[in-house]
Protein backbone atom coordinates (compact mmCIF):
# COMPACT_ATOMS: atom_id res chain seq x y z
CA UNK A 1 0.00 0.00 0.00
CA UNK A 2 2.81 2.37 1.03
CA UNK A 3 4.91 1.47 -2.05
CA UNK A 4 1.92 1.99 -4.29
CA UNK A 5 1.39 5.45 -2.82
CA UNK A 6 5.07 6.34 -3.34
CA UNK A 7 5.00 5.17 -6.95
CA UNK A 8 1.96 7.37 -7.62
CA UNK A 9 3.69 10.31 -5.95
CA UNK A 10 6.82 9.89 -8.08
CA UNK A 11 4.70 9.55 -11.19
CA UNK A 12 2.85 12.74 -10.33
CA UNK A 13 6.13 14.56 -9.75
CA UNK A 14 7.48 13.40 -13.11
CA UNK A 15 4.27 14.51 -14.83
CA UNK A 16 4.53 17.91 -13.13
CA UNK A 17 8.12 18.29 -14.29
CA UNK A 18 7.18 17.29 -17.81
CA UNK A 19 4.49 19.96 -17.80
CA UNK A 20 6.85 22.69 -16.63
CA UNK A 21 8.20 24.87 -19.43
CA UNK A 22 11.83 23.88 -19.26
CA UNK A 23 14.81 25.95 -20.34
CA UNK A 24 18.40 24.85 -20.53
CA UNK A 25 20.47 27.79 -19.37
CA UNK A 26 20.78 31.45 -20.31
CA UNK A 27 23.67 32.37 -22.57
CA UNK A 28 25.08 35.72 -23.54
CA UNK A 29 24.66 36.52 -27.19
CA UNK A 30 26.23 39.32 -29.16
CA UNK A 31 26.32 40.81 -32.61
CA UNK A 32 28.81 38.96 -34.81
CA UNK A 33 31.09 41.99 -34.73
CA UNK A 34 31.74 41.23 -31.05
CA UNK A 35 33.22 37.78 -31.71
CA UNK A 36 36.73 39.00 -30.80
CA UNK A 37 35.60 40.82 -27.63
CA UNK A 38 37.20 39.41 -24.48
CA UNK A 39 34.64 39.35 -21.69
CA UNK A 40 35.23 38.62 -18.03
CA UNK A 41 32.73 38.02 -15.26
CA UNK A 42 33.40 41.57 -14.03
CA UNK A 43 33.05 43.14 -17.46
CA UNK A 44 29.74 41.35 -18.10
CA UNK A 45 28.42 42.80 -14.85
CA UNK A 46 29.78 46.25 -15.79
CA UNK A 47 28.12 46.05 -19.20
CA UNK A 48 24.70 45.07 -17.89
CA UNK A 49 24.80 47.65 -15.09
CA UNK A 50 25.66 50.44 -17.54
CA UNK A 51 29.17 51.07 -16.20
CA UNK A 52 30.91 49.94 -19.37
CA UNK A 53 29.39 51.79 -22.33
CA UNK A 54 31.93 51.11 -25.10
CA UNK A 55 33.53 47.91 -26.40
CA UNK A 56 37.29 47.46 -26.22
CA UNK A 57 37.25 46.75 -29.94
CA UNK A 58 35.30 49.96 -30.60
CA UNK A 59 31.63 50.81 -30.81
CA UNK A 60 28.96 51.59 -28.27
CA UNK A 61 27.43 48.91 -26.06
CA UNK A 62 23.78 48.37 -26.96
CA UNK A 63 21.98 46.39 -24.28
CA UNK A 64 19.06 44.10 -25.00
CA UNK A 65 17.22 42.41 -22.14
CA UNK A 66 14.16 40.28 -21.61
CA UNK A 67 11.30 41.90 -19.76
CA UNK A 68 11.04 39.09 -17.25
CA UNK A 69 10.59 35.36 -16.87
CA UNK A 70 12.81 32.52 -15.68
CA UNK A 71 15.57 33.11 -18.25
CA UNK A 72 15.89 36.75 -17.17
CA UNK A 73 15.75 35.87 -13.48
CA UNK A 74 18.42 33.18 -13.87
CA UNK A 75 20.71 35.32 -15.99
CA UNK A 76 20.46 38.43 -13.82
CA UNK A 77 20.91 36.53 -10.58
CA UNK A 78 23.98 34.73 -11.91
CA UNK A 79 25.65 37.63 -13.70
CA UNK A 80 24.40 40.85 -12.11
CA UNK A 81 23.43 39.57 -8.65
CA UNK A 82 19.99 41.17 -8.91
CA UNK A 83 16.40 40.09 -9.33
CA UNK A 84 14.59 41.19 -12.48
CA UNK A 85 12.68 43.70 -10.36
CA UNK A 86 15.90 45.06 -8.84
CA UNK A 87 17.52 45.25 -12.28
CA UNK A 88 14.55 47.18 -13.69
CA UNK A 89 14.74 49.61 -10.76
CA UNK A 90 18.47 50.05 -11.28
CA UNK A 91 17.91 51.10 -14.89
CA UNK A 92 14.92 53.27 -14.11
CA UNK A 93 17.09 55.15 -11.64
CA UNK A 94 19.90 55.60 -14.14
CA UNK A 95 17.69 56.61 -17.06
CA UNK A 96 15.58 59.03 -15.01
CA UNK A 97 18.51 60.72 -13.29
CA UNK A 98 20.88 61.24 -16.18
CA UNK A 99 23.04 58.25 -15.37
CA UNK A 100 22.63 56.03 -18.40
CA UNK A 101 20.80 54.89 -21.51
CA UNK A 102 18.26 52.22 -20.68
CA UNK A 103 18.41 48.79 -22.37
CA UNK A 104 16.09 47.76 -25.16
CA UNK A 105 13.48 45.52 -23.58
CA UNK A 106 11.93 42.54 -25.35
CA UNK A 107 9.03 40.27 -24.52
CA UNK A 108 10.20 37.41 -26.74
CA UNK A 109 13.61 35.83 -27.03
CA UNK A 110 13.25 35.55 -30.82
CA UNK A 111 12.79 39.32 -31.11
CA UNK A 112 15.76 39.97 -28.83
CA UNK A 113 17.98 37.61 -30.84
CA UNK A 114 16.91 39.27 -34.10
CA UNK A 115 17.70 42.71 -32.67
CA UNK A 116 21.14 41.59 -31.49
CA UNK A 117 21.87 39.98 -34.84
CA UNK A 118 20.99 43.17 -36.72
CA UNK A 119 22.50 45.78 -34.37
CA UNK A 120 26.26 46.35 -34.26
CA UNK A 121 27.46 46.50 -30.65
CA UNK A 122 24.37 44.76 -29.29
CA UNK A 123 24.57 42.24 -26.48
CA UNK A 124 21.81 40.34 -24.70
CA UNK A 125 20.87 36.99 -23.29
CA UNK A 126 18.54 34.17 -24.28
CA UNK A 127 17.99 30.56 -23.41
CA UNK A 128 20.78 28.50 -25.01
CA UNK A 129 18.19 26.67 -27.10
CA UNK A 130 17.33 29.98 -28.78
CA UNK A 131 20.87 31.03 -29.70
CA UNK A 132 21.50 30.37 -33.39
CA UNK A 133 24.12 31.16 -36.01
CA UNK A 134 22.84 34.71 -36.55
CA UNK A 135 24.60 35.78 -33.31
CA UNK A 136 27.74 34.84 -31.41
CA UNK A 137 27.60 33.22 -28.01
CA UNK A 138 29.94 35.08 -25.68
CA UNK A 139 31.48 33.18 -22.80
CA UNK A 140 33.12 35.27 -20.09
CA UNK A 141 36.54 34.22 -18.90
CA UNK A 142 37.72 34.35 -15.32
CA UNK B 1 16.01 64.17 -31.25
CA UNK B 2 15.81 67.84 -32.22
CA UNK B 3 12.11 67.94 -31.45
CA UNK B 4 12.53 66.41 -28.01
CA UNK B 5 15.36 68.75 -27.03
CA UNK B 6 13.43 71.71 -28.39
CA UNK B 7 10.46 70.70 -26.25
CA UNK B 8 12.67 70.39 -23.17
CA UNK B 9 14.21 73.79 -23.80
CA UNK B 10 10.85 75.40 -24.44
CA UNK B 11 9.30 73.94 -21.31
CA UNK B 12 12.19 74.85 -19.07
CA UNK B 13 12.42 78.42 -20.33
CA UNK B 14 8.84 79.39 -20.96
CA UNK B 15 6.30 77.03 -19.48
CA UNK B 16 5.96 78.26 -15.90
CA UNK B 17 2.22 78.14 -15.61
CA UNK B 18 -0.10 75.55 -14.17
CA UNK B 19 -1.71 75.26 -17.59
CA UNK B 20 1.56 74.32 -19.19
CA UNK B 21 2.06 71.64 -16.56
CA UNK B 22 -1.34 70.21 -17.36
CA UNK B 23 -0.34 70.11 -21.04
CA UNK B 24 2.87 68.37 -20.08
CA UNK B 25 0.93 65.87 -18.01
CA UNK B 26 -1.42 65.23 -20.92
CA UNK B 27 1.57 64.65 -23.20
CA UNK B 28 2.96 62.14 -20.74
CA UNK B 29 -0.34 60.37 -20.43
CA UNK B 30 -0.76 60.23 -24.20
CA UNK B 31 2.77 58.96 -24.64
CA UNK B 32 2.28 56.32 -21.98
CA UNK B 33 -0.90 55.18 -23.69
CA UNK B 34 0.94 54.84 -26.98
CA UNK B 35 2.94 51.73 -26.12
CA UNK B 36 6.23 52.78 -24.65
CA UNK B 37 9.17 52.98 -25.28
CA UNK B 38 8.82 55.97 -27.56
CA UNK B 39 11.53 57.54 -29.65
CA UNK B 40 13.86 56.75 -32.47
CA UNK B 41 16.62 54.18 -32.18
CA UNK B 42 19.12 56.60 -30.68
CA UNK B 43 16.84 58.82 -28.62
CA UNK B 44 15.19 57.77 -25.41
CA UNK B 45 12.41 59.71 -23.81
CA UNK B 46 10.81 59.07 -20.47
CA UNK B 47 8.98 60.70 -17.65
CA UNK B 48 6.27 60.46 -15.07
CA UNK B 49 3.20 62.21 -13.77
CA UNK B 50 1.91 61.71 -10.26
CA UNK B 51 -1.04 63.04 -8.30
CA UNK B 52 -1.58 62.47 -4.64
CA UNK B 53 -3.73 63.38 -1.69
CA UNK B 54 -2.36 64.29 1.73
CA UNK B 55 -4.24 64.36 4.99
CA UNK B 56 -2.89 65.37 8.38
CA UNK B 57 -4.91 64.99 11.56
CA UNK B 58 -3.29 67.83 13.53
CA UNK B 59 -0.20 69.63 12.28
CA UNK B 60 0.57 70.85 8.81
CA UNK B 61 3.31 68.38 7.95
CA UNK B 62 5.16 68.12 5.65
CA UNK B 63 3.15 70.94 4.14
CA UNK B 64 -0.25 72.59 4.56
CA UNK B 65 -2.33 69.40 4.63
CA UNK B 66 -4.34 69.57 7.85
CA UNK B 67 -7.80 68.36 6.88
CA UNK B 68 -6.56 67.19 3.48
CA UNK B 69 -5.14 68.62 0.26
CA UNK B 70 -4.83 67.61 -3.37
CA UNK B 71 -1.88 69.98 -3.81
CA UNK B 72 0.52 67.11 -4.08
CA UNK B 73 1.85 66.23 -7.54
CA UNK B 74 5.01 65.86 -9.56
CA UNK B 75 5.80 65.56 -13.23
CA UNK B 76 8.91 65.10 -15.30
CA UNK B 77 9.86 64.62 -18.91
CA UNK B 78 13.31 63.61 -20.10
CA UNK B 79 15.16 62.91 -23.32
CA UNK B 80 18.65 61.63 -23.95
CA UNK B 81 20.80 60.41 -26.79
CA UNK B 82 24.29 59.11 -27.42
CA UNK B 83 26.97 60.60 -29.64
CA UNK B 84 29.80 58.31 -30.63
CA UNK B 85 31.07 55.55 -28.38
CA UNK B 86 31.47 57.42 -25.10
CA UNK B 87 29.35 60.59 -25.04
CA UNK B 88 25.76 60.83 -23.84
CA UNK B 89 23.67 63.98 -23.57
CA UNK B 90 20.29 64.44 -22.00
CA UNK B 91 18.06 66.49 -19.78
CA UNK B 92 14.87 66.47 -17.74
CA UNK B 93 12.33 69.12 -16.84
CA UNK B 94 10.46 68.75 -13.59
CA UNK B 95 7.52 70.41 -11.87
CA UNK B 96 6.15 69.88 -8.40
CA UNK B 97 3.47 71.08 -6.05
CA UNK B 98 3.74 70.19 -2.38
CA UNK B 99 1.20 72.44 -0.72
CA UNK B 100 2.43 75.98 -1.28
CA UNK B 101 5.87 74.77 -2.39
CA UNK B 102 6.83 74.26 -6.00
CA UNK B 103 3.72 75.88 -7.48
CA UNK B 104 3.86 73.58 -10.53
CA UNK B 105 6.72 75.67 -11.85
CA UNK B 106 8.66 73.84 -14.53
CA UNK B 107 12.37 73.77 -13.80
CA UNK B 108 15.36 72.12 -15.38
CA UNK B 109 15.98 69.14 -13.10
CA UNK B 110 19.08 67.79 -14.78
CA UNK B 111 20.89 68.33 -18.07
CA UNK B 112 24.19 66.61 -18.62
CA UNK B 113 27.03 65.94 -20.99
CA UNK B 114 28.35 62.57 -19.84
CA UNK B 115 31.65 61.28 -21.20
CA UNK B 116 32.32 57.74 -19.99
CA UNK B 117 35.95 56.94 -20.77
CA UNK B 118 35.90 53.54 -19.10
CA UNK B 119 34.16 51.83 -16.18
CA UNK B 120 36.86 53.35 -13.96
CA UNK B 121 36.46 56.94 -15.09
CA UNK B 122 33.73 59.18 -16.43
CA UNK B 123 33.00 62.89 -16.44
CA UNK B 124 29.55 64.46 -16.14
CA UNK B 125 29.03 68.19 -16.69
CA UNK B 126 25.97 70.41 -16.49
CA UNK B 127 23.11 70.27 -14.01
CA UNK B 128 23.93 67.00 -12.29
CA UNK B 129 21.90 64.98 -9.77
CA UNK B 130 23.26 65.45 -6.26
CA UNK B 131 24.60 62.21 -4.74
CA UNK B 132 23.67 62.08 -1.07
CA UNK B 133 22.85 58.83 0.68
CA UNK B 134 21.29 55.80 -0.97
CA UNK B 135 18.45 57.62 -2.71
CA UNK B 136 19.49 61.28 -3.03
CA UNK B 137 19.74 61.08 -6.81
CA UNK B 138 16.35 59.37 -7.10
CA UNK B 139 14.24 61.51 -4.76
CA UNK B 140 11.31 61.70 -7.18
CA UNK B 141 11.25 58.17 -8.51
CA UNK B 142 8.09 56.61 -7.18
CA UNK B 143 8.57 53.60 -9.42
CA UNK B 144 11.62 52.33 -7.58
CA UNK B 145 10.18 52.12 -4.05
CA UNK B 146 6.99 51.36 -2.14
CA UNK B 147 7.08 54.58 -0.11
CA UNK B 148 5.25 57.80 -0.93
CA UNK B 149 7.78 59.74 1.13
CA UNK B 150 11.35 58.67 1.66
CA UNK B 151 12.23 58.76 5.38
CA UNK B 152 12.14 62.44 6.32
CA UNK B 153 14.88 62.00 8.91
CA UNK B 154 17.38 61.84 6.03
CA UNK B 155 15.38 63.01 2.99
CA UNK B 156 13.37 66.06 4.03
CA UNK B 157 10.53 66.57 1.53
CA UNK B 158 10.81 70.31 2.18
CA UNK B 159 14.37 70.31 0.91
CA UNK B 160 13.65 68.46 -2.36
CA UNK B 161 14.22 71.47 -4.61
CA UNK B 162 17.43 72.26 -2.72
CA UNK B 163 18.84 68.73 -2.72
CA UNK B 164 17.99 67.48 -6.20
CA UNK B 165 20.86 68.71 -8.35
CA UNK B 166 23.77 71.11 -8.64
CA UNK B 167 25.39 73.03 -11.49
CA UNK B 168 28.94 71.89 -12.06
CA UNK B 169 30.88 68.75 -12.74
CA UNK B 170 31.36 65.26 -11.36
CA UNK B 171 33.88 62.53 -11.99
CA UNK B 172 32.78 58.99 -11.32
CA UNK B 173 33.79 55.41 -11.82
CA UNK B 174 34.11 51.91 -10.46
CA UNK B 175 37.26 50.27 -9.14
CA UNK B 176 37.25 46.48 -9.04
CA UNK B 177 38.85 44.93 -5.96
CA UNK B 178 38.65 41.16 -6.06
CA UNK B 179 35.11 40.10 -5.23
CA UNK B 180 34.27 43.65 -4.15
CA UNK B 181 34.05 46.86 -6.09
CA UNK B 182 34.03 50.52 -5.16
CA UNK B 183 31.94 53.15 -6.94
CA UNK B 184 33.17 56.69 -6.46
CA UNK B 185 31.77 60.12 -7.27
CA UNK B 186 33.52 63.44 -6.67
CA UNK B 187 31.79 66.68 -7.54
CA UNK B 188 31.99 70.46 -7.39
CA UNK B 189 29.53 73.19 -8.30
CA UNK B 190 26.81 75.32 -6.82
CA UNK B 191 23.09 75.05 -6.15
CA UNK B 192 20.81 77.75 -7.54
CA UNK B 193 18.55 78.97 -4.73
CA UNK B 194 15.62 81.33 -4.35
CA UNK B 195 13.14 82.33 -1.63
CA UNK B 196 10.48 80.20 -3.34
CA UNK B 197 12.36 77.02 -2.51
CA UNK B 198 11.58 74.90 0.49
CA UNK B 199 14.93 75.62 2.13
CA UNK B 200 13.67 79.18 2.76
CA UNK B 201 11.25 77.75 5.32
CA UNK B 202 14.16 76.80 7.58
CA UNK B 203 15.05 80.51 7.75
CA UNK B 204 11.48 81.83 7.83
CA UNK B 205 10.75 79.51 10.75
CA UNK B 206 13.52 81.14 12.80
CA UNK B 207 11.37 84.21 13.40
CA UNK B 208 14.24 86.53 12.52
CA UNK B 209 12.78 87.72 9.22
CA UNK B 210 9.74 89.93 8.79
CA UNK B 211 7.06 89.01 6.26
CA UNK B 212 7.30 87.99 3.48
CA UNK B 213 10.44 86.29 4.79
CA UNK B 214 13.95 85.71 3.57
CA UNK B 215 14.53 87.60 0.31
CA UNK B 216 17.78 86.15 -1.03
CA UNK B 217 19.70 82.90 -0.61
CA UNK B 218 22.97 81.92 -2.22
CA UNK B 219 26.10 79.88 -1.75
CA UNK B 220 29.62 80.10 -3.12
CA UNK B 221 29.93 76.41 -3.86
CA UNK B 222 29.04 72.83 -3.02
CA UNK B 223 31.70 70.15 -3.07
CA UNK B 224 31.64 66.54 -2.04
CA UNK B 225 31.85 62.91 -2.89
CA UNK B 226 30.35 59.51 -2.44
CA UNK B 227 32.00 56.13 -2.00
CA UNK B 228 30.01 52.91 -2.38
CA UNK B 229 31.45 49.58 -1.30
CA UNK B 230 29.75 46.77 -3.18
CA UNK B 231 30.67 43.96 -0.81
CA UNK B 232 31.39 40.33 -1.73
CA UNK B 233 28.01 39.48 -0.19
CA UNK B 234 25.51 39.60 -3.02
CA UNK B 235 23.09 42.52 -2.61
CA UNK B 236 24.93 44.14 0.31
CA UNK B 237 26.46 47.59 -0.06
CA UNK B 238 27.64 50.39 2.15
CA UNK B 239 27.78 54.03 1.14
CA UNK B 240 29.45 57.09 2.59
CA UNK B 241 28.43 60.51 1.27
CA UNK B 242 29.96 63.84 2.16
CA UNK B 243 29.21 67.31 0.89
CA UNK B 244 29.73 70.83 2.12
CA UNK B 245 28.43 74.23 1.15
CA UNK B 246 30.72 77.24 1.37
CA UNK B 247 29.19 80.54 2.44
CA UNK B 248 25.54 79.56 2.54
CA UNK B 249 24.15 83.06 3.03
CA UNK B 250 20.77 84.76 3.31
CA UNK B 251 19.39 88.30 3.42
CA UNK B 252 15.98 89.65 4.29
CA UNK B 253 14.00 92.17 6.33
CA UNK B 254 14.84 92.12 10.03
CA UNK B 255 11.72 91.24 12.04
CA UNK B 256 12.23 94.05 14.62
CA UNK B 257 12.69 96.74 12.01
CA UNK B 258 12.04 95.56 8.42
CA UNK B 259 13.92 98.41 6.66
CA UNK B 260 17.11 96.92 8.13
CA UNK B 261 18.62 93.88 6.43
CA UNK B 262 19.40 90.76 8.44
CA UNK B 263 22.31 88.84 6.99
CA UNK B 264 23.21 85.27 7.92
CA UNK B 265 26.04 83.07 6.78
CA UNK B 266 27.23 79.52 7.26
CA UNK B 267 30.91 79.71 6.25
CA UNK B 268 30.70 75.94 5.94
CA UNK B 269 27.62 73.69 6.19
CA UNK B 270 28.42 69.99 5.85
CA UNK B 271 26.50 66.73 5.36
CA UNK B 272 27.83 63.32 6.38
CA UNK B 273 25.69 60.32 5.52
CA UNK B 274 26.46 56.68 6.31
CA UNK B 275 24.24 54.17 4.54
CA UNK B 276 23.75 50.45 4.20
CA UNK B 277 21.41 48.49 1.96
CA UNK B 278 20.85 44.76 1.65
CA UNK B 279 18.72 43.37 -1.18
CA UNK B 280 17.90 39.75 -0.45
CA UNK B 281 15.46 37.88 -2.66
CA UNK B 282 12.38 40.12 -2.71
CA UNK B 283 13.40 42.03 0.42
CA UNK B 284 15.24 45.33 0.64
CA UNK B 285 16.62 46.42 4.01
CA UNK B 286 18.09 49.89 4.35
CA UNK B 287 19.42 52.07 7.12
CA UNK B 288 21.07 55.48 7.05
CA UNK B 289 22.49 57.92 9.56
CA UNK B 290 23.09 61.52 8.68
CA UNK B 291 24.66 64.45 10.49
CA UNK B 292 24.53 67.96 9.11
CA UNK B 293 25.35 71.36 10.42
CA UNK B 294 27.82 74.17 10.75
CA UNK B 295 28.69 77.40 12.48
CA UNK B 296 26.40 80.30 11.62
CA UNK B 297 26.73 84.02 12.12
CA UNK B 298 23.89 86.48 11.71
CA UNK B 299 23.29 90.11 12.46
CA UNK B 300 21.31 93.20 11.49
CA UNK B 301 23.66 96.15 11.86
CA UNK B 302 23.33 98.57 13.49
CA UNK B 303 20.39 97.23 15.52
CA UNK B 304 21.66 93.72 16.22
CA UNK B 305 25.34 92.87 16.54
CA UNK B 306 26.58 89.72 14.85
CA UNK B 307 25.68 86.56 16.74
CA UNK B 308 27.82 83.43 16.44
CA UNK B 309 25.98 80.16 16.86
CA UNK B 310 25.82 76.57 15.63
CA UNK B 311 22.98 74.82 13.84
CA UNK B 312 22.28 71.36 12.48
CA UNK B 313 20.57 68.06 13.07
CA UNK B 314 21.09 64.29 13.21
CA UNK B 315 18.76 61.88 11.49
CA UNK B 316 18.58 58.14 11.02
CA UNK B 317 16.12 55.53 9.87
CA UNK B 318 15.74 51.80 9.36
CA UNK B 319 13.50 50.54 6.58
CA UNK B 320 12.35 47.21 5.17
CA UNK B 321 10.33 46.52 2.07
CA UNK B 322 9.18 43.38 0.36
CA UNK B 323 7.78 42.74 -3.09
CA UNK B 324 5.02 40.20 -2.57
CA UNK B 325 4.25 39.53 -6.22
CA UNK B 326 3.98 41.36 -9.54
CA UNK B 327 1.24 43.56 -8.14
CA UNK B 328 1.96 44.28 -4.49
CA UNK B 329 4.91 45.64 -2.53
CA UNK B 330 4.86 46.62 1.13
CA UNK B 331 7.27 48.66 3.20
CA UNK B 332 7.77 50.19 6.61
CA UNK B 333 10.30 52.41 8.31
CA UNK B 334 11.09 54.16 11.53
CA UNK B 335 12.99 57.43 11.44
CA UNK B 336 14.31 59.75 14.11
CA UNK B 337 15.34 63.36 13.55
CA UNK B 338 16.99 65.26 16.40
CA UNK B 339 18.08 68.87 16.65
CA UNK B 340 21.74 69.35 17.53
CA UNK B 341 23.15 72.06 19.78
CA UNK B 342 19.93 72.43 21.77
CA UNK B 343 19.81 72.98 25.52
CA UNK B 344 16.56 71.00 25.65
CA UNK B 345 16.62 67.24 26.32
CA UNK B 346 16.00 64.99 23.32
CA UNK B 347 12.77 63.82 24.96
CA UNK B 348 11.35 67.33 24.38
CA UNK B 349 9.00 67.13 21.38
CA UNK B 350 10.32 70.49 20.15
CA UNK B 351 13.72 68.97 19.33
CA UNK B 352 12.76 65.63 17.86
CA UNK B 353 10.60 64.12 15.15
CA UNK B 354 10.03 60.37 15.25
CA UNK B 355 8.20 58.94 12.29
CA UNK B 356 6.71 55.44 12.07
CA UNK B 357 5.43 54.67 8.60
CA UNK B 358 3.81 51.80 6.69
CA UNK B 359 3.20 51.71 2.94
CA UNK B 360 1.45 49.54 0.39
CA UNK B 361 2.10 49.79 -3.34
CA UNK B 362 -0.08 48.31 -6.07
CA UNK B 363 1.15 48.09 -9.65
CA UNK B 364 -1.74 48.14 -12.09
CA UNK B 365 0.74 47.52 -14.90
CA UNK B 366 4.33 48.46 -15.61
CA UNK B 367 3.35 52.11 -16.18
CA UNK B 368 0.71 52.82 -13.55
CA UNK B 369 0.91 52.39 -9.78
CA UNK B 370 -0.97 53.35 -6.65
CA UNK B 371 0.41 53.84 -3.15
CA UNK B 372 -1.12 54.35 0.24
CA UNK B 373 0.89 55.28 3.30
CA UNK B 374 0.34 56.16 6.95
CA UNK B 375 2.66 58.04 9.30
CA UNK B 376 2.52 58.47 13.05
CA UNK B 377 4.78 61.39 13.85
CA UNK B 378 5.89 62.12 17.38
CA UNK B 379 7.48 65.54 18.00
CA UNK B 380 7.40 68.82 16.13
CA UNK B 381 11.01 69.41 15.14
CA UNK B 382 11.01 70.79 11.56
CA UNK B 383 7.26 71.20 11.76
CA UNK B 384 7.44 74.80 10.61
CA UNK B 385 5.29 77.76 11.41
CA UNK B 386 5.57 80.01 8.37
CA UNK B 387 3.25 81.76 5.96
CA UNK B 388 3.35 78.77 3.58
CA UNK B 389 3.25 76.07 6.27
CA UNK B 390 1.29 77.53 9.19
CA UNK B 391 1.45 75.77 12.56
CA UNK B 392 0.63 78.38 15.23
CA UNK B 393 1.86 77.39 18.68
CA UNK B 394 -1.71 77.59 19.99
CA UNK B 395 -2.89 74.73 17.77
CA UNK B 396 0.28 72.72 17.25
CA UNK B 397 0.16 69.22 18.71
CA UNK B 398 3.05 67.05 19.85
CA UNK B 399 1.82 64.19 17.69
CA UNK B 400 0.17 64.03 14.32
CA UNK B 401 -0.99 61.36 11.89
CA UNK B 402 -0.44 61.78 8.17
CA UNK B 403 -2.05 59.73 5.40
CA UNK B 404 -0.85 59.86 1.81
CA UNK B 405 -2.26 58.30 -1.33
CA UNK B 406 -0.58 58.72 -4.65
CA UNK B 407 -0.81 57.44 -8.19
CA UNK B 408 2.04 57.64 -10.66
CA UNK B 409 2.07 57.16 -14.39
CA UNK B 410 5.56 56.58 -15.73
CA UNK B 411 7.12 55.69 -19.03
Amino acid sequence: MKNHFLRRLILLALLALAGTPAFAAPVIIGHKGLAAEKLTVASVKAVFLGKKVAWDSGGRVILAVLKGGPVAEDFLKANVEQTASGFNNHWRRLAMTGGGTAPKVFEKEEDLRKFVAETPGAIGFVDSANADASVVVLTPGA
Amino acid sequence: MYGAMKLLTYLSLHARSKGACVVLGACLAAAAHAAIPVGSSNVQIGGFFSQGYLYSSDNNYPTADKGGTWDFREMAFNASTTVGDHLRIGGQVFAQRLGALGADKVVLDWAVLDYNVSPAFGLRLGRVKYPKGLYGEALDLDVVRPYVFLPGAVYSPILRDFSASFDGGMVYGTIEAGRSSFDYKVFYGDIPMSPEKGVAEFYNNSGLYAAPGVAALNMDSVAGGQLTWNTPVSGLKFVYSYSAYRNLATDGPFFAYPPINLHSNFPRFSWNTYSGEYAWNNWVFAAEWQRCGGDINYGAAPLMPTVYDRSGWDGWYAAASRRLNDKFEVGAYYGDLEQRFSARPSSDPVVHQRDTSVSVRYDVNEHLLFKIEAHRIDGVYQTFDTARIPNPAATRQDQTTVFAVKTTLSF
